[in-house]
Order: C-alpha cells, then structure tokens, then sequence
C-alpha cells in the first residue's frame, strides 16, 4: 500500500500540486480569516503571470496593508453577520435560493461515493465554498484515498463548483464589505476560469483514460 | 502504463496552459496555511490519508517558485 501510494504522488505534476494549492488557499482563507504569521506569508507572495498572478498581487498587497483584527471583521460581516452575512457562500443557498436543498443531497452522495466524510464536530452543511475547495485539493492530492483522475476531477468540479461558485466569487469581489476579500474572490473567479479552460482541453483532446492512446 | 503515457502527452499541453496561468505562485502561502487548514472534508478511509498528506507536504516544500 505504502510502495503504490508513494508512486501515484510521484505522477502528480508540479502544475496540478499548485492547483491544490490554490483551491487549499482559497479553502483556508473563506474558511476563517488568516492570523498574523499567515498574513506575513501571503504578503510575500510573488505573484507569478497571468489572470491569478494578477490576483496574487493584488491579494498580497493587501496583506501588507490590513491587520488580521479588521480582517477578522471582515470575515464576519461578509459570511457570519447577525442572523446572516452580507454573503452566503453555499452551493444549495446560490442554486435554489435556499440551505441545505438538493445541491446539498447530490454531494453528500457524491462525498460517499468518493469515500470523503464530515470531519468530526463540523456543524456546518458541507456544500460550503470553502469546503468544495478543500474537497477539490484533497481529490488532486489525493488526501481521500489515491489522487483522482482528472475526470473525476472534472465530473466533481462540473456538478458542485461550476454551476455556482464562479458566480460566488465574483459577488465577493463586488461585497460592499470586501476589501481583503475583493482580491481573494478575484483569485477565486480567476481561478474557476483556469479550471473551467483546463478541463475543456483535456476534454477536446479526449484525453482522459486509456482513450487517449490515439491522441 | 498505457494511461500514464497517455497522460504525460496530454501532460504538456494542459500544464503549459496552467503555468501561463500563473498557477505557481501561492504553493508557498497554501503550504504556510496547513495548520489553519479546513477540517472538515474529512479523513481519509484507506487508512493511509495521513502518510499521503505528509509526502505532499514534503513535495510542497520541495518546490521553488
């Protein structure tokens, strides 16, 4: 077991481990608001190219900028709120209108299928976006078992990411009470873009899978 | 083996696309927030989740950018 699960990491590539570790920043930062040592982290940040370079400069601008006390206000105005945040960054709420809908029901039987469970003592429902991110990097690394094929990649992004959570994060972007948050939801959109253009080519290019052998 | 070659031509197109993309930079800063990681995707039921995270973490460090 120990022998195949060290050689299935080894075929991971380096771009896909920076997609994990895009999804587990993402995850880690909607999840709760950073403190003070991770703040110093991102902040140091050199943002590579293109859309998510772009977002990475912007995001660690802010760090240098803001303490972890009005980002922890932050956090709370825009996900916690009284009664409710300015936003409410689940699957379920942005596809029905409502917590805890089918949304919801499609992932749980997709979490079991993928043998993926609730951490113990979480109270929240699981299609939250910074879980649905997090899920997304544990299927890449393969933190559930062995790493996931990209089209299993794409089957779980298609159903429980893609209807919504570009949407999301452009809400984020635009939230009255954003301005950590502004360039994190511009990695986020930037990002659903990347995924969204990445899993089109390997579907063109049937790529996926003993099939490919022609390609 | 046949999928594995497969995938490393599929490989060169597809990563290409993700390094122009600028997906590179925040390995660092996701690697930093381990600890402040969300917990609840829940555990691993092979039994070997844990070996798995702990190798990544090793090939996280491993990388420059």
């Amino acid at each position: 077991m120990t022998t195949e699960t060290a050689e299935a990491n080894t075929l991971l590539a380096e771009e896909d481990i920076a997609r994990a570790a895009i999804y587990d920043l993402l995850a880690a930062l909607l999840h709760r608001p950073p403190d003070a040592a991770a703040l110093a982290r991102i902040a140091a940040l050199e943002p590579g190219e293109g859309e998510i370079g772009r977002a990475v400069k912007s995001l660690a601008g802010m760090a240098r900028v803001m303490d972890p006390e009005s980002i922890e206000r932050e956090h709370t105005a825009l996900f916690i709120g009284i009664g409710r945040g300015e936003l409410v960054p689940y699957a379920s709420y942005y596809r029905t209108g409502f917590l805890n809908e089918k949304p919801l029901a499609d992932l749980r039987a997709d979490m079991e299928r993928l043998s993926i469970s609730r951490a113990p003592g979480v109270m929240e429902p699981e299609d939250g976006i910074a879980s649905l991110c997090e899920m997304m990097a544990g299927l890449i690394l393969g933190r559930f078992g062995e790493p996931a094929s990209l089209a299993v990649q794409n089957e779980f992004f298609r159903a429980h990411l893609a209807p919504w959570a570009r949407h999301f994060f452009s809400d984020l972007e635009k939230a009255s009470s954003a301005a950590f948050y502004a360039p994190v939801g511009t990695l986020g959109r930037a990002m659903m873009d990347v995924e969204e253009e990445m899993f089109r080519m390997i579907g063109e290019g049937e790529a996926i899978g003993p099939v490919a052998g022609s390609a | 083996m046949k999928q594995r070659r497969a995938e490393k031509r599929e490989g060169a197109t597809r990563r290409d696309f993700l390094r122009l993309a600028g997906t590179g930079a925040p390995v660092l800063a996701a690697m930093s927030l381990a600890g402040a990681r969300v917990a609840e995707a829940g555990e691993a039921v092979k039994g070997h989740g844990i070996r798995v995270t702990e190798h990544m973490r090793k090939y996280y460090e491993s990388l420059r950018f």
